[in-house]
């Protein structure tokens, strides 16, 4: 019951508002939300329509319904009509209050006016009176300010005529600061008026002042006073207008002049590697000087800190200095590295320069010397690396040329040899010292190396590519080979200008054949075990030193050495041949009489490179073996045959059926290489050379037209070459056949090719062999 | 004998050293070559390779009075070419030209045109302008270099001018510049020289010994190449005579003859006295620094220049042409009288 009550009456509360306002809003039609008015709820809206309400009513509702709804709208009309009232009531009564208040107020506001004029009357008869007091004063306090300024006045001037006395006084005291103070508050007074009023009183102050500048500078300048003294004395001077700057420059030349005696004397580093070099006498003079030096770098270090504590703005001026002395110091050791100079000296040095830059960052961290002294170690390192494998490469050159030189003199036996054993070992101790002496740079704990010490391995590293790469140019720059057209012009044409022995070249390349299977391997075991771990940097492009390219490229140099070689002595007979065959008229020949000489000359030729050859290389193991093969095979013994047969064969002036025969020939027999490849070996090396020379023989033949007695000659000196050359030579079938080619060659190109006759060939043969033994009775 | 080879061959029946291609034969590839034989009679081979590719053919024979030394084809009428021959004792050179009785093989009679007959001593070759026609011939005997001039319908050939290359210097060869029609390379003993053919003066030279053999880049002006006994193949640039632009190995032995490539740059063929045929492909960027550098290269980095070594020779090779018509085809004698044509295609696509 009680929330059925509840909900009408807020439904009734509810609607009085809405009424209210209603009532008192402007427009009223706004606030009436616009409802349907087809429905029994729109009775409250303005489009209200009573009969269109009722017809609704009376047609949706029966009776009852109606009759109540009837009931309720009548207790809801009386209930309306007892809101209204209530409100009419209500407002009535606040509006009669509100006519009471404004009643009052106005009752209240009459007579303050009066007050108010009362007190403007006060305020201007004050302020009337205060005028009055300040008049009468002011004449007085004029007078007043005046007599101060005069006695403020009189006791600058009191002060002023004291200042000299005073002055002095402080002089004596040695109180300067004071005596700087008192002359710098007198300064402005002695600008103005110093030329007249004070003059002679500014002059003894002047005086005064002098004395105490000299005092101040004597001061600065004296070594014995403490710092803390002289920054006074400094700073003093510069209060008194005093030109520091050109003091300061005129100190730190003085220091500047002191830096000279600190550096590093070259004389000095070399006298210290003289002596040690000799190390007895070598370790006295050595400490001695390095204290010496030593204690002047202290001194050094010392004056450093005091300037700065002394003239602050000089710091860069002292770094320039400190920098220029590691400068000098590095620059003295590249002086030195250009020279002959062992690590150990190396080491003393960078040792000093290290305790002296050590010493000089202590005082002067700014100048980051550590740093850049370790850049200049770097520098210094790289060129004493490149210096050392330079002289390396000297002494191995030196090594080689001294052949030059002692087979002119022709003093020694085997000049080959020995050059040979000379330039390996000044080519293996000299790698081998040098990596001991990097090692000792390794080894050291010295400050500066340590930072340094990956580099240093991989630069030695690198030093040992470079090293090898420049050798092996210089190994085709003395053999005469130039390759390259653009390297060093000057150097080229003066290898080229006195004449390459052959025998260097061989010694050259067996050489390359040495590096590449002794030297290399050597080297690289010795820089794995003493240069550990390499760099950091390396491994982006590899390491520094690759002994399998390097091997490689000895390899080739060895065996393109080797050919060179080969070709520089068949170029020797090659031109002999061309003359022997070019001057003669071999149409017009006549009848052959003794063997030509070029024979002799081939020979000795020949014998000259077997003795170059034996000197270096070495003897083919399977020489004894493959001799005895051969002479037994059935190859050697069918040349023979066939060598008969065309001699023979050609005694019937059939060229034609003889070229077809040699044809045949050479389809049946197994085809004879003449062209092998060269072994290192004595006999292989010989051989090729006598294949060439023989080719070549052929060859010039060949070009030529022979008469009969042409054909004849060549015939006798091929017959005369061929037991000579048998000896000599490994290969006897190929040397057979080019020998038969030859002579093939001849009749071929002979006009009447009738050979001699074998007793006639036998007695000539005979006649140069007993010539040949009396000439040369040792050779067999 | 033919052997593995994939060259075709063709057998004279005696010695042999020269070859020459016929240039001015447009339809077919053919070369011409002569023998060498001292007592036998000697024959001019007119050889066509059929148009299969596959075989050569003998398109003339033609009887030669004496043995020859040097031939070569008139790059402009293919039936006209010149010989240079010797009766053992005396030299000869001449202007031949083929009858026109092809299909007959019953050695007929050449026509000499003119004969080159103002030598004395040993004559080494006649040379033809190679770019074309030019009414100029260049003989070379072992002392003189002689300009002739050469009327085909008169057939007559003068002298037009002569010049003596001057002492101690025994020509032995030369080349015709095929850029410039009044450039000519002689070789000699000791150095190439160039000679300007309107003042026949000497113009430049090259001192550099023992060259066999010279050859103008058809493509490449001033590029020489040369073959020498002990080093192989040089390549000149003739504006700086001082050091070759670049250095072949060449042969085991003598480098005997050297062409370059009518068509394709940097293809190099060279024959030797080791009896082989060398093809090499010369870098095209040869400049200096590419000399420098395969020095200080290893030289497994460097590309091997040789392309192909055709060893498949009994004798030494003397003869060596190119085909103009089908450059990619060279034509080889030995001195055992054997033709061999061989096809470079398979090394081309290398390039």
């Amino acid at each position: 019951m009680g929330a059925e009550d509840n909900v009408p009456l807020d439904d009734k509360a509810k609607r009085m508002r809405d009424l209210l306002s209603s009532f008192y809003a402007p427009d009223p039609s706004t606030n009436n939300a616009p409802s349907n008015p087809g429905t029994l709820d729109a009775i409250n809206t303005s489009s209200f329509d009573a009969d269109q309400y009722m017809n609704l009513l009376i047609q949706k509702s029966n009776l009852d319904e109606l009759l109540q709804r009837h009931v309720e709208m009548a207790a809801e009309i009386k209930n309306i009509d007892t809101d209204l009232q209530m409100l009419v009531y209500e407002n009535y009564s606040k509006f009669i209050s509100a006519t009471d208040a404004i009643k009052r107020m106005k009752s209240d506001i009459v007579g303050m006016e009066a007050n108010m004029e009362q007190l403007l009357d006060k305020i201007m008869s004050v302020q009337s009176k205060s005028d009055g007091v300040n008049t009468s004063l002011f004449e007085k306090r004029e007078n007043i300010e005046k007599l101060h300024r005069t006695r403020n006045l009189l006791r600058k001037v009191q002060f002023i005529y004291d200042l000299p006395t005073r002055l002095g006084k402080c002089i004596e005291s040695e109180a300067y600061v004071d005596a700087v103070k008192f002359y710098t508050g007198a300064l402005p007074i002695f600008k103005a008026y110093g030329d007249s009023s004070f003059q002679d009183c500014k002059q003894a102050s002047e005086e005064a002042i002098s004395i105490i500048v000299k005092k101040l500078q004597g001061k600065l300048f004296s070594d014995s006073e403490s710092i803390q003294a002289r920054t006074e004395a400094a700073v003093l001077l510069k209060q008194l207008d005093f030109p520091v700057d050109s003091l300061q420059v005129k100190l730190l030349e003085k220091l500047e002049q002191s830096l000279g005696d600190l550096q590093l004397k070259t004389d000095d580093i070399e006298n210290a590697s003289m002596e040690s070099n000799d190390p007895k006498l070598g370790k006295v003079p050595d400490s001695v000087h390095i204290t010496a030096h030593e204690g002047s770098i202290r001194g050094f270090a010392e004056a450093i800190s005091a300037y700065r504590v002394i003239f602050p703005d000089s710091e860069g001026h002292l770094i320039k200095l400190a920098q220029d002395l590691v400068v000098k110091h590095f620059e003295t050791v590249e002086q030195c590295v250009k020279g002959r100079f062992s690590c150990a000296n190396l080491l003393v040095v960078l040792r000093t320069i290290w305790t002296d830059v050590l010493l000089m960052d202590e005082v002067l961290s700014e100048a980051v010397l550590p740093g850049f002294s370790l850049e200049a170690a770097q520098n210094a390192l790289k060129q004493h690396v490149a210096s050392t494998f330079n002289y390396l490469l000297h002494d191995i050159s030196d090594a080689l040329l001294r052949l030059n030189v002692s087979s002119k003199e022709a003093a020694e036996e085997n000049p080959l040899q020995v050059a040979l054993e000379a330039s390996k070992k000044a080519l293996l101790q000299g790698s081998m010292d040098v990596l001991l002496d990097f090692r000792q740079l390794l080894d050291d704990d010295l400050g500066l190396l340590v930072q340094l010490r990956d580099f240093v391995s991989d630069w030695v590293q690198e030093g040992f590519q470079d090293f090898f790469r420049a050798l092996y140019d210089r190994f085709f720059l003395l053999s005469g080979r130039k390759s390259s057209s653009s390297q060093d012009q000057g150097l080229t044409a003066g290898a080229h200008g006195e004449k390459v022995l052959a025998g260097l070249v061989l010694v050259l390349s067996q050489l390359s054949v040495f590096i590449e299977q002794t030297a290399i391997p050597r080297i690289t075991e010795e820089i794995a075990a003493s240069f550990p771990g390499g760099g950091a940097r390396v491994y982006e492009n590899g390491p520094a030193f690759v002994p399998g390219v390097m091997c490689r490229i000895f390899r080739s140099a060895g065996e393109r050495l080797l050919h060179h070689y080969i070709n520089m002595r068949t170029q020797k007979v090659s031109t002999l041949l061309r003359k022997r065959f070019t001057t003669p008229n071999w149409v017009k020949h006549k009848e052959p009489r003794e063997v030509h000489m070029f024979v002799d000359l081939f020979l000795q030729e020949l014998k000259e490179t077997t003795s170059e050859v034996k000197q270096i290389l070495p003897q083919g193991l399977e020489r004894k073996h493959r001799r005895s093969d051969s002479n037994g095979s059935t190859a050697s013994s069918r040349s023979n045959q066939l060598r008969d047969d065309k001699t023979n064969r050609s005694n019937t002036h059939k060229a034609r059926s003889q070229l077809l025969e040699t044809h045949l020939a050479k389809l049946f027999k197994q085809k004879v290489e003449i062209f092998t490849k060269v072994e290192r070996t004595q006999e292989s090396v010989v051989t090729t050379a006598v294949k060439l020379c023989l080719k070549s023989l052929q060859e010039f033949v060949r070009l030529q037209t022979f008469n009969r007695s042409g054909f004849q000659q060549i015939q006798l000196d091929i017959q005369f070459l061929r037991t000579p050359l048998k000896e000599t030579v490994e290969d006897e079938a190929a040397v057979d056949f080019l020998l038969d080619e030859v002579i093939v060659a001849a009749s071929e190109r002979c006009l009447d090719p009738i050979p001699l006759e074998p007793p006639i060939l036998d007695r000539l043969i005979q006649a140069k062999l007993a010539k040949w033994k009396e000439k040369n009775p040792i050779t067999p | 004998m033919q052997g593995g080879s994939s060259g075709i061959g063709y057998g004279l029946k005696y010695q042999a050293r020269c070859i020459s291609d016929v240039k001015a034969d447009t339809d077919h590839t053919s070369f011409i070559t002569g023998t060498l034989s001292l007592r036998e009679e000697n024959e001019v081979h007119l050889i066509r390779l059929s148009s299969g590719g596959t075989e050569l053919i003998c398109e003339g024979l033609f009887s030669h009075p004496n043995e020859i030394w040097d031939l070569a084809s008139c790059p402009f009428d293919q039936r006209i070419f010149s010989t240079v021959f010797s009766t053992g004792e005396s030299y000869g050179a001449a202007i031949w030209q083929i009858p026109e009785l092809y299909g007959q093989l019953n050695s007929p009679q050449l026509e000499r045109i003119a004969s080159l007959d103002a030598h004395v001593g040993k004559i080494n070759c006649v040379l033809w302008w190679p770019s074309g026609r030019h009414d100029k011939l260049i003989s070379i005997d072992d002392e003189n270099l002689f300009l002739w001039a050469l009327d085909c319908s008169k057939k007559a050939a003068q002298v037009q001018s002569k010049q003596s290359s001057g002492m101690l210097h025994y020509l032995s060869g030369g080349a015709w510049d095929p850029h410039d029609i009044n450039a000519v390379a002689t070789t000699c003993e000791s150095s190439v020289q160039f000679w300007d053919l309107r003042t026949m003066k000497k113009t430049n030279a090259i001192e550099h010994a023992h060259i066999h053999n010279a050859n103008y880049d058809m493509k490449k002006n001033h590029i020489l190449v040369t073959a020498e006994d002990e080093s192989g193949i040089h390549i000149w640039d003739t504006r700086k005579p001082k050091s070759p632009i670049q250095e072949l190995p060449g042969h085991t032995h003598w480098t005997w003859a050297v062409t370059c490539n009518p068509e394709y740059d940097g293809l190099i063929l060279s024959a030797g006295t080791d009896s082989t045929v060398n093809l090499w492909m010369a870098p095209t960027s040869v400049e200096d620094e590419a000399i420098t550098e395969s020095i200080a290269e290893s030289p497994a980095q460097q590309a091997d220049p040789l392309l192909n070594s055709y060893s498949d020779y009994e004798d030494s090779v003397y003869g060596l042409a190119w085909s103009s018509r089908e450059p990619w085809i060279f034509a080889s004698l030995s001195y055992d009288g054997r033709v061999v044509v061989e096809s470079i295609k398979p090394f081309l696509s290398r390039k």
